[in-house]
């Protein structure tokens, strides 16, 4: 009676840890994404106040702010659970959006843009950038130390 | 563009992200929908303001208007992952709870027949 007792219980014990396996899977906070999103939003915002100097000037600081962009976009497609993630940093990413891409195209396609624009765009990218960060930030940095702690690894 | 007409169309969509009426939300939602729009009147009026005294283009001044509008979109995004960030916080709270009392239950059988047998 005993041993049914206890197979009943740790079966459901070891369901119960699997799924919640399952559910801090998707809220575990993620310090590369926080880290590469700061360094783009900072990178960004530096970039975009030379967009009153002609386009073809920044050549480099351009191209090399696209790869990081498309570099973060690659990471967080892979991500397991992330597809709020990933649709967030492909709007960023998305020349069509009027986000950071979307700002560069305009520079290019103009040459030049004018300084109230800058400061008003950067408002804008400040948010978005800012929107995402926030989210990663939601999710909870300590739920894999807690799940190690109820498995009695730490 | 009426800067009416934009909000009006920013308040649709974004009614349409956070799913119903505006009277039927959550005041917690209610107040976020309304701080974002509020956001939104003041800096379509700003936006309005360069355009005439010509600190901006047009094409600068409708980029600015579709920022706003595709800000709209990040922002349910954002929420959306956000609920499902709580809902998985709840769901740790209550396993935890459900695992401790288990396992207090076990224990305390295990002490139980340990006496018992003693």
């Amino acid at each position: 009676m005993k041993t049914r007792f206890y197979t009943v219980y740790f079966t459901a014990l070891a369901f119960l840890l699997t799924t919640s396996c399952i559910s801090l899977k998707k809220t575990v906070f993620d310090q590369y994404s926080y880290q590469k999103g700061t360094e783009i939003k900072v990178d960004a915002l530096r970039l975009m106040d030379k967009a009153s100097t002609q386009y073809s000037s920044q050549t480099a600081a351009i191209e090399h702010l696209e790869a990081e962009m498309a570099k973060i976009v690659e990471y967080e497609k892979n991500k397991p659970e992330n597809k709020i993630g990933y649709a967030m940093w492909k709007m960023i990413a998305n020349p069509d959006k009027k986000f950071v891409a979307g700002f560069l195209k305009m520079w290019k396609e103009n040459g030049t843009v004018s300084p109230v624009f800058i400061d008003q765009a950067k408002g804008q990218v400040t948010e978005a950038l800012d929107l995402i960060l926030q989210y990663e930030g939601k999710k909870d940095p300590a739920a894999e130390n807690k799940l190690k702690q109820i498995l009695g690894l730490q | 563009m009426d800067v009416k007409d934009i909000l009006k169309e920013i308040k649709g969509n974004l009614l349409t992200l956070v799913g119903g009426k505006f009277e039927d939300l959550k005041s917690e939602t209610k107040q976020d929908v309304q701080d974002f729009l509020n956001a939104s009147k003041e800096k379509l009026e700003r936006w309005t303001l360069f355009l005439a005294n010509g600190s901006i283009t047009a094409e600068e001044y409708k980029w600015l208007v579709e920022s706003q509008k595709d800000l709209v979109v990040l922002k349910g995004l954002y929420a959306a992952g956000v609920s499902k960030i709580k809902l998985g916080h709840l769901k740790n709270t209550i396993l935890d709870t459900v695992i401790k009392t288990a396992l207090g239950a076990v224990l305390n059988n295990n002490n139980a027949s340990g006496n018992a047998n003693a």
